[in-house]
């Protein structure tokens, strides 16, 4: 479809396209005052500076952002991004088997599954995380199980780099599962039917036919956890080491012990800055490959 | 209040949440751009103190679970008013509702704390002569009669006092030496956990090289930052969560607070012998924290009554019961060196508070130079 067709369409009632400003009106002035102009004043603060009393004040410096320039910091954005990337392949390899059982083989029950999957990610992030712990120190549930089963003598889950993913992952892949449910779900079944009888195979048909037309409920999946994992700070603080911390912690510092918001916020659009740039160019990528088909 | 239904239930360690809570509040507790100017007051004359008598409910802002429930019921029983609490998982965080102006009876700063209130002119005065039992803490020679945080004792009572030192699992580890350098055991190589919080991990490392835990001497904090990360082979990692991490067996060795041990090992632990603490030879960093009463405060009469229904010895010695926290109350002391008996080292003795090392309020240059060599540590 071209974009002349679906503007022909479209109803064209003058009454109608007031009613939908006044109704679009509210969302955006409350995105206005208060998404757009708290990032407005982390932008202005960037060029600012700390007075001796510890306010963060406003300013025209840009030391902060030449202050971001230091080795330490550009190594925790390529740990930031390892374990984010990692937290994206892992939470599609889990999300991607558990939404094609929904959505495919859930039947009347689809919408108690996916509710069941939704409704823990209610209880609050840090909580989930503190349970984690609990299951997982050396005295923990787990390893209680494990030793008292005689499998081994204790695993050492916490307090590694693989602890921190696992709770990224945890914490994120509802985000992975269900725009993936949304795509799978939207899918028309006789297409895989016809597959099958194409190809003869459940793992061609898959890759030829089912994964290409769920393409982009996976892409806006892997947006939607990678976004939140880059910048996230809880799963480093209370599953990480000594050696996992990441770009969220850093700037979270800096908004208190470290009593330097002006730096807290150059760190923070150096960090959207290289985001955006990810992000047009992922957007990019997938939106080239798609008319490819 | 939250009541906690018994002593099985490990609460968090009080600063524990600020590890995690903090970050989710922080965005919350930001207050804008009412934080945002250039014109601190300084040194601004001191409003004055209230009179003991109950002016409304009381609406008190504290850590989470840092006094024993029943005490504060007691409080509302006798004076018939209702006690509303809110909570705050940081200092940071604290300072930051009273900036945008929340309204509270009151507050528990930290010691340094209560210099950049008052400086600020913040903090009601709180006239002794107010208080029935003042006497039980500001006694003839007493220590806090005048402190480094409160010349003259101007606008705070004393809470709880309590230091920093090192836990560890007598099960486990046989090698201590009552250093610092402990935290740098083989035994433990991998179980050592030192805390997430800027002073007390800089503060450790300077003791340990004979400094000021306050340095902010750029040759020194490179000396500082060097011996930290020298520590990270050794660490399983820096938290806060001392009580859990403890109970949990992840720490054999852990940089810890003297309140959170005690209770550690005498409320929780299925065998206390296995728990000791130490308060290295190089000296322990020492610490308080207080009540005190905001400027802006709607009953701040109530709110004298309660500090003074808290200084009977009676009601101290039912929150160290609970807290494991010792508070400077001179009839309830006996109470609490009976409860640290099986671990002096918790104990906290006047000479410790006349010791220099205490966390003081630095210069927004110098915290921010000992800010970037703990960040280094923590990335590197």
């Amino acid at each position: 479809m071209t974009a002349g067709q679906e503007v022909a369409k479209r109803p064209r009632s003058a009454q109608r396209t007031s009613l939908w400003g006044w109704l679009l009106a509210l969302p955006t002035a409350w995105m206005v005052v208060f998404f757009v102009s708290s990032m407005v004043i982390i932008v202005l603060l960037s060029f600012g500076r700390t007075t001796n009393d510890g306010y963060p004040a406003f300013a025209t410096s840009t030391a902060n952002y030449r202050a971001i320039w230091n080795e330490v910091y550009l190594e925790l954005l390529l740990r930031s991004l390892a374990y984010a990337v990692a937290t994206v392949i892992i939470s599609a390899l889990i999300a991607y088997p558990v939404a094609y059982a929904i959505a495919l083989h859930g039947g009347r029950y689809k919408n108690v599954l996916i509710a069941a999957i939704v409704v823990p990610f209610f209880a609050s992030y840090l909580v989930r995380m503190y349970a984690w712990k609990a299951l997982l120190s050396d005295d923990g549930l787990v390893n209680s199980g494990l030793r008292r089963s005689g499998l081994s003598d204790g695993i050492t889950f916490l307090n590694t780099s693989g602890a921190v993913i696992a709770g990224l992952v945890y914490g994120f892949v509802v985000f992975m599962i269900l725009p993936v449910y949304a795509s799978l779900e939207r899918l028309d079944k006789s297409l895989i039917e016809a597959g099958k009888d194409l190809y003869h195979s459940p793992v061609r048909t898959f890759f030829s036919v089912t994964l290409p037309a769920t393409r982009a409920g996976l892409y806006g999946g892997v947006l939607l956890v990678f976004l939140p994992a880059l910048g996230d700070f809880v799963s480093a603080q209370l599953l990480g080491g000594a050696n996992t911390y990441m770009m969220g912690n850093l700037v979270q510092q800096q908004f208190t012990e470290g009593q330097n918001w002006p730096l807290g916020s150059a760190l923070t659009v150096g960090l959207m800055a290289a985001l955006t740039i990810l992000m047009v160019a992922y957007l990019r990528g997938t939106s080239t490959r798609g008319r490819e088909i | 209040m939250n009541l906690r239904p018994d002593l099985e239930v490990p609460r968090p360690s009080r600063r524990s949440l600020l590890t995690g809570a903090l970050a989710l509040g922080a965005s919350f507790a930001l207050p804008g751009c009412a934080y945002i100017r250039d014109d601190a007051p300084t040194d601004a004359p001191l409003p004055p103190s209230a009179k003991a008598e109950i002016d409304g409910d009381l609406v008190y802002f504290n850590w989470a679970d840092y006094l024993a429930p029943s005490v504060v019921k007691g409080f509302q029983k006798e004076y018939g008013v209702e006690v509303i609490e809110s909570n705050y998982d940081s200092m940071e965080g604290m300072y930051a509702k009273l900036a945008a102006g929340n309204q509270y009876d009151i507050v528990f700063p930290i010691a340094k704390w209560v210099v950049k209130l008052r400086q600020e002119g913040k903090l009601r005065s709180i006239d002794p002569a107010e208080l029935e039992n003042a006497d039980q803490v500001f006694y003839s020679g007493s220590y806090f009669n005048d402190p480094w945080y409160d010349p003259g004792s101007k606008v705070s009572v004393p809470f709880t006092v309590y230091k920093t030192g090192i836990g560890w699992r007598t099960d486990k580890v046989s090698s201590m030496t009552n250093s610092w350098k402990d935290l740098w055991n083989d035994e433990a190589r991998g179980r050592i956990f030192t805390l997430d919080d800027q002073d007390e991990a800089l503060g450790m490392a300077a003791l340990l090289l004979g400094y000021d835990v306050n340095t902010a001497a750029t040759s020194e904090l490179d000396e500082i930052k060097d011996l930290l990360l020298s520590q990270k082979e050794y660490l399983r990692a820096y938290s806060s969560d001392d009580i859990n991490n403890m109970t949990s067996g992840d720490a054999w060795i852990h940089h810890m607070w003297s309140g959170d041990f005690l209770y550690l090992r005498e409320a929780l632990a299925d065998d206390p012998t296995s728990f000791d603490f130490q308060a290295p030879d190089e000296g322990v960093p020492i610490n308080s924290d207080t009540y005190a009463i905001p400027e802006n405060a709607r009953h701040p009469g109530t709110a004298m009554l309660f500090i003074d229904y808290l200084l009977r010895p009676e009601n101290a010695i039912e929150n160290m019961n609970y807290l494991f926290y010792p508070f400077p109350v001179k009839d309830a002391l006996p109470a609490f060196a009976d409860l640290a008996k099986s671990v002096p080292a918790c104990n906290v003795e006047v000479s410790d508070l006349e010791n220099e090392n205490v966390f003081r309020l630095l210069a927004t240059d110098e915290v921010q130079r000992r800010a970037a060599v703990w960040t280094e540590v923590k990335a590197g």
